[in-house]
């Protein structure tokens, strides 16, 4: 199994909220994590829910003259939050790469993908052209593109999507970095291609012993390769804990919910439970825990004391009102109710 | 080697309706698709313009739906499932084969004749933003259909019960598609395609662009309307777990072909195909203690349908192939001969000259 080793990532209390004519857009409100190197860390939640903006901010992507940015985001004993946009430029696509959801987008169609991957790399190493190249026909065949020597010359549409997501994740690798975010890096994949870029990215994770942050909606693609999972929801998390934790032992009603909506490809089951109500604007969250409007079980805090997220005494931080005991109970019955209807 | 060939001889010419049946298969099927093919022609030149290959989007392919049953179409993408859907409901003129509807033949009706099947046949889309038309309001959308078959009577209140139905606030008659969220823009989807009570609703990947807590509520919709209307659905999604949960029977297609058709459980529990069985297996479970390294993972990408492989198509990428073969090469008969679609087991067809049996385990291939 892989050694989980130091941290590499540090999230402090991070908010980003938007101004907007309508109001404030609080698409991350207070986040905390830890990242480690060796280690897959899934943050899962839906459209709307704050992931990306989560990890744009921390690549310094978001313009910090449009949002309110605060918090701390500490890698390799730097705040990334507090450099300038020239002082990030030798950390950002090198020590820390993003590989993003759409390959068809992250192309550009005009420029042969061994000269896009080539100027990734004289970015930030003054090699020359040669160097540069066949580092990149090195990089393409270490990411399982067959004759990289002649895919080199190939244009982005002459690739098909799983080789576009290959060649994206072949320039992000293309300085070592030491943490890899990958945003949704198979969303638009099909599932057997889906199946190979995550073995692919598990492969390079255990290679070069770095950290991954993989965002996705898809639970199942998390409890396949993550150690670590953050369940977010309108901005904050709900649910943090190894996977084993989470999956085993879910403590956060929207957990329930999310793993309860999902069809599973095991068995037919009975009806789906799916959550009631849409997720919140970010505009107007709930007062309380944001979750409660939406939430089977709320009783008398839930709209009115937001519940922090805390270990509770269930063995990982959660946040919700629910004693322990009872959630543990709920969580339970909510099993056996489900195997139950299969049975009969 | 010759075990699984002489145990397992697919027999041929299986007439469509008796393909792979599920419980619900009684009486006529409502619809009938025998040898339907369609070929896109890539065309040359500027003004003589001349046909220099062709796009084989849909090979051969037949099957048969019963009235009240679901059947599922996978398949990753560009393997032919929304033009198969389009074909069946003669938005685009077939190549050659049959169509039947309530037996009776619609393969050379043109638009005007096929109007009163339409009544029959609608169709859902996948993306809720791009197929509702965003200047007209929701009681226009949904009432649309009655105004194209020239329907008397009180559009607004039958569009209003249909909301209702749908779970829509029947007070948003008058709003228009932006102000509603994605799920409730599917919604509005269903709802227009149940406004003239077909017996057919063909939904291609009507959940795919909706979160998951959201596709629960839309997937259950689709089930109760399917009870309390007696609807009949063509389901096409590439999320294998949807389509076990929604569908009687599954179809699964490769390359423009279809390649097995069983009911939903025998399908998932005893995959006779290697293409279906690898395509299972690299669905995240969603479990802990499955890890990607026990995956069939396929080498390579799908083959482009211009220059299709010869024989069976999912040859150069079978890895049952090669075990039977041993090493790195493959069977004759696989590389030039097309396996037809027979049945393997009762009830359970498959196109493959050797299928795997019960519980067999596909090796791992080995990467390029």
């Amino acid at each position: 199994m892989t050694q989980i080793g130091e941290p590499i990532l540090e999230v402090k209390d991070l908010k980003v909220h938007f101004p907007t004519p309508d109001g404030m857009v609080k698409a991350v409100d207070g986040l905390t994590f830890t990242v480690h190197r060796g280690e897959t860390f899934g943050i899962v939640g839906e459209s709307g829910s704050g992931k990306s903006v989560t990890c744009l901010t921390a690549l310094g992507l978001i313009k910090r003259e449009s949002a309110q940015i605060s918090g701390e985001v500490l890698f390799e004993g730097h705040d990334l939050l507090k450099l300038s946009n020239e002082d990030l430029r030798p950390i950002r696509g090198k020590a820390l790469s993003m590989i993003f959801q759409d390959p068809f987008a992250c192309l550009h169609p005009f420029y042969r993908v061994g000269d896009q991957i080539v100027e990734a790399i004289q970015c930030h190493d003054s090699c020359d052209k040669k160097e540069a190249r066949n580092r990149t026909v090195e990089l393409l065949s270490a990411v399982g593109i067959p004759q990289p020597d002649d895919r080199f010359r190939d244009y982005p549409h002459q690739f098909s999507g799983g080789m576009r997501q290959r060649a994206m994740i072949a320039m992000a690798l293309a300085h070592n970095p030491s943490l890899l975010i990958a945003d949704e890096p198979t969303t638009a994949l099909d599932v057997t291609v889906q199946a190979q870029i995550l073995e692919l990215i598990d492969h390079i994770k255990q290679e070069f012993n770095i950290g991954v942050i993989l965002i996705t909606h898809d639970l199942g693609v998390v409890a396949d390769v993550a150690q670590s999972v953050m369940v977010m929801y309108a901005g904050r998390a709900v649910e943090y804990g190894s996977r084993d934790e989470v999956f085993s032992g879910p403590l956060h009603p929207y957990t329930w919910g999310l793993l309860e909506s999902i069809p599973n490809i095991d068995r037919k089951g009975a009806r789906l439970v799916p959550i009631e109500g849409a997720p919140p604007s970010l505009i107007r969250v709930p007062t309380g825990c944001s979750f409660n409007p939406r939430c089977p079980h709320r009783f008398d805090p839930c709209d009115k004391d937001r519940p922090e997220l805390l270990d509770r005494g269930g063995g990982h931080p959660e946040a919700c009102h629910l004693r322990v005991e009872d959630k543990k109970r709920l969580w339970n019955e909510r099993e056996a109710g489900r195997v139950e209807e299969v049975a009969s | 080697m010759s075990r699984a060939a002489s145990t397992n001889e697919p027999t041929t010419d299986t007439p469509p309706e008796d393909i792979a049946k599920s419980s619900k298969a009684v009486g006529e099927p409502l619809v009938t698709v025998e040898n339907l093919t369609k070929r896109f022609p890539i065309k040359k030149g500027i003004i003589f313009q001349r046909e220099v290959a062709a796009v084989h989007a849909v090979e051969d392919v037949s099957f048969a739906i019963y009235p009240g049953e679901t059947l599922g179409l996978v398949g990753e993408s560009g393997c032919g499932k929304s033009t198969t859907a389009r074909v069946l409901l003669k938005l685009i003129e077939p190549t050659s084969g049959k169509i039947t509807f309530e037996g009776e033949d619609i393969t050379g009706l043109n638009k005007r004749q096929m109007r009163p099947m339409r009544r029959q046949a609608q169709m859902m889309f996948q993306d809720p933003y791009a197929s509702l038309n965003p200047r007209q309001t929701i009681g226009q959308i949904i009432g649309a259909p009655f105004r194209i078959h020239k329907l008397s009577g009180d559009t607004k209140q039958k569009v209003q019960e249909l909301m209702e139905r749908v779970g829509l606030n029947p007070e948003h008659y008058n709003r228009y598609a932006h102000e509603f969220s994605g799920g409730q823009r599917q919604r509005i989807g269903v709802a227009r395609a149940l406004a003239l009570r077909p017996k057919l609703i063909v939904c291609d990947e009507p959940v795919s662009a909706l979160d998951v807590s959201i596709q629960a509520q839309v997937l259950n919709l689709f089930e109760d309307l399917q009870e309390e209307f007696g609807l009949t659905y063509l389901f096409i999604s590439h999320d294998l777990g949807v389509v076990r949960h929604i569908s009687d029977r599954i179809a699964v297609m490769y390359l423009g072909h279809i390649v097995e058709v069983a009911t939903a459980d025998e399908l998932y529990n005893n995959p006779k195909h290697p293409y279906t069985a690898a395509l299972l297996s690299a669905v995240p479970k969603g479990k802990v203690g499955t890890q990607v390294t026990t995956r069939t993972v396929l080498t390579g990408d799908v083959p482009s349908p211009v220059n299709p492989p010869s024989g069976c198509p999912f040859h150069p990428r079978c890895p049952k192939a090669r075990q039977v073969a041993g090493g790195d090469g493959v069977p004759e008969n696989c590389r030039v001969e097309l396996p037809p679609l027979g049945e393997v087991v009762e009830n359970h067809h498959a196109a493959c000259w050797y299928p795997l049996e019960e519980s067999e385990e596909l090796a791992k291939a080995a990467h390029a």
